[in-house]
């Protein structure tokens, strides 16, 4: 061991130096990465002003039918009235309820079946053909039957959404647990790795980043499978106001709930992008 | 033939005992249209305890599927491998394995990595942290065990391999052209490394695959030479150690070496 402390200094090999990495970043980087975080959102906000100025002249001028030109402070006063009198936040409530117990059912299920399928290649192969036929069906058709079988509560909103995003999630499971490197596992295999630590500590972690992408993705899924459902029959959500609304011709209250759920979509894609980093640390970042 | 009966009397016969041995070992695939192709013809080589052998070859003429077989990967069709006196299988325990990728996981840090073969052991966690923080300094990544491999150069991340393939305290290592993927300065320092970590610790038996002739002879005992999956040529090196790879290119019997190989690699 001697000859190898001794020769510690000497080894100090200059090509292997490690890759420019966030741990050692001079300021300067930082600082120009901030700026341009500071221009994305100007840009953004800049966007927003210009569409909201595109969509006031459109009203103002009646570009449009008449009906359908109803401006942003027409839209603006629905929502305030809505608050006030509590119509939105119930019924925003009652869609978000639908939404997330959607998401997390279908996306268990997802997660497991789509594991089970990237394991079991033949049961795959079975059942890959209906599950083919599944998944083109045009899910608003069955938002009837879905209606007809569980009534206009919440049961038949998330069924709807959950046939959305469990598609989404069992696809990606199934490819991800796949995508292992054959080299990994000859060398697990070698040290020694029972099937169960193959799969715990190699295939599931590889599938995570894949796993975690289609969750992201299903929870988007999970909030169009809801306001379709509520569009077609429920007793409450958003996307039964927008059916109630669109029916009296009220379009400021029509678009002020399709704001509220474009709003309520970016928050959502955003917290989700937030864990997704926080658990997919090891990955280099996207610019590497 | 019988080498180890011959020295059987031999006051070293304990160390001379082969760790590895294989007898009329032969492998066979079949073949998409039926047959079967055979890819190592009856090899019998014997590795004694402490050997540090190259198994050098044109690519596709068998030298991996004879470190295969000895890995357990590959079962010969017929004839016998033994190691450590066991089974090939039963001596897994007592490996070490490297490959020309480094096959780090990515979403282990540099430290996570070399505690990974110990995990696998079910070395408990205190134990394992320590020796995988040992290791990593002994190959000069002392302050990197936080890192994540996209984090790490290629030379970096091929000697976390390394210490990871230590750490585990092999009898036994099988190395798959451990050092081909690096660029040739890498190549060389971490070569240097994987070299001063052998003939520093206790005398492990290496099998080392690689088709680079300049390699095999300059950190081998002794070089066996495959091709068309029979053993065609077997010959000590004889370069006394502790070797230094920058003189070793110059010595008269490396030189000589070189010219008996060249023609058949």
């Amino acid at each position: 061991m001697s000859q190898i402390t001794a020769s510690e200094q000497s080894t100090h090999r200059g090509d292997d130096v490690p890759r420019d990495a966030d741990f050692s970043a001079p300021r300067q980087p930082r600082q120009r990465a901030r700026r341009r975080t500071l221009l994305v959102r100007g840009a953004q906000l800049g966007l927003v002003v210009l569409w909201l100025v595109l969509w006031d002249l459109t009203a103002r001028y009646q570009w449009v039918t008449p009906v359908l030109a109803k401006s942003p402070k027409q839209s603006w006063d629905y929502l305030v009235e809505a608050v006030e009198n509590g119509e939105l936040w119930s019924n925003a409530q009652a869609t978000m309820i639908a939404v997330v117990i959607a998401w997390v059912l279908a996306s268990a299920v997802g997660v497991v079946a789509g594991i089970t399928l990237g394991l079991l290649p033949t049961l795959e192969r079975i059942l890959a053909p209906f599950l083919d036929a599944a998944n083109a069906m045009p899910r608003i058709a069955l938002a009837p039957f879905f209606i007809v079988a569980f009534g206009i509560g919440v049961q038949a909103k998330v069924a709807l959404a959950s046939t959305l995003v469990f598609f989404i999630v069992l696809s990606a499971s199934r490819a991800g647990v796949r995508s292992a490197d054959p080299e990994w596992l000859r060398l697990s295999a070698v040290l020694g790795a029972k099937k169960h630590h193959l799969f715990w500590k190699v295939m599931l972690p590889v599938a995570t980043p894949a796993i975690i992408a289609s969750l992201r993705l299903g929870l988007i899924y999970a909030l169009l499978g809801v306001v379709g459902s509520e569009l077609i029959a429920a007793q409450n959500g958003l996307g039964q106001l927008i059916a109630k609304y669109s029916s009296l011709f009220r379009l400021e209250a029509v678009y002020a709930i399709l704001l509220l759920l474009a709003v309520i979509a970016v928050v959502l894609n955003q917290v989700m992008a937030v864990v997704e980093r926080r658990l997919l640390r090891w990955q280099p970042p996207a610019d590497h | 033939m019988n080498s180890s009966t011959l020295r059987a009397h031999a006051p070293e016969a304990q160390r001379l005992d082969p760790m590895i041995r294989l007898r009329q070992a032969r492998v066979t695939y079949p073949k998409p249209e039926g047959g079967t192709r055979t890819v190592l013809h009856d090899i019998d080589l014997d590795v004694p305890t402490g050997q540090f052998v190259a198994l050098v070859g044109r690519s596709g003429c068998g030298k991996t599927t004879l470190l295969n077989m000895i890995a357990a990967l590959v079962e010969p069709s017929s004839g016998s491998i033994e190691v450590r006196g066991t089974t090939a299988r039963e001596a897994r325990p007592h490996l070490g394995f490297m490959l020309a990728r480094d096959a780090l996981l990515p979403w282990r840090t540099a430290q996570g990595n070399v505690e990974y073969g110990l995990e696998l052991r079910g070395i408990d966690r205190a134990t394992r942290r320590q020796i995988a923080r040992d290791w990593l300094g002994r190959v000069h990544l002392g302050g990197s065990e936080r890192l994540w491999p996209w984090q790490l150069s290629q030379g970096m991340r091929q000697r976390v391999a390394l210490a990871r393939t230590w750490a585990l305290d092999p009898d036994v290592l099988l190395m798959d052209e451990p050092f081909a993927a690096l660029d040739a300065r890498t190549r060389i320092a971490v070569q240097q490394e994987f070299l001063e970590l052998w003939q520093s610790g206790p005398q492990r038996t290496v099998v080392f695959v690689t088709h680079d002739l300049g390699e095999a002879i300059a950190l081998a005992d002794r070089v066996v030479l495959v091709g068309e999956g029979r053993i065609l040529d077997d010959v000590e090196v004889g370069i006394e150690r502790p070797r230094d790879l920058e003189s070793v290119a110059a010595h008269p019997r490396y030189q000589e070496l070189y010219e008996r190989f060249r023609a058949s690699i």
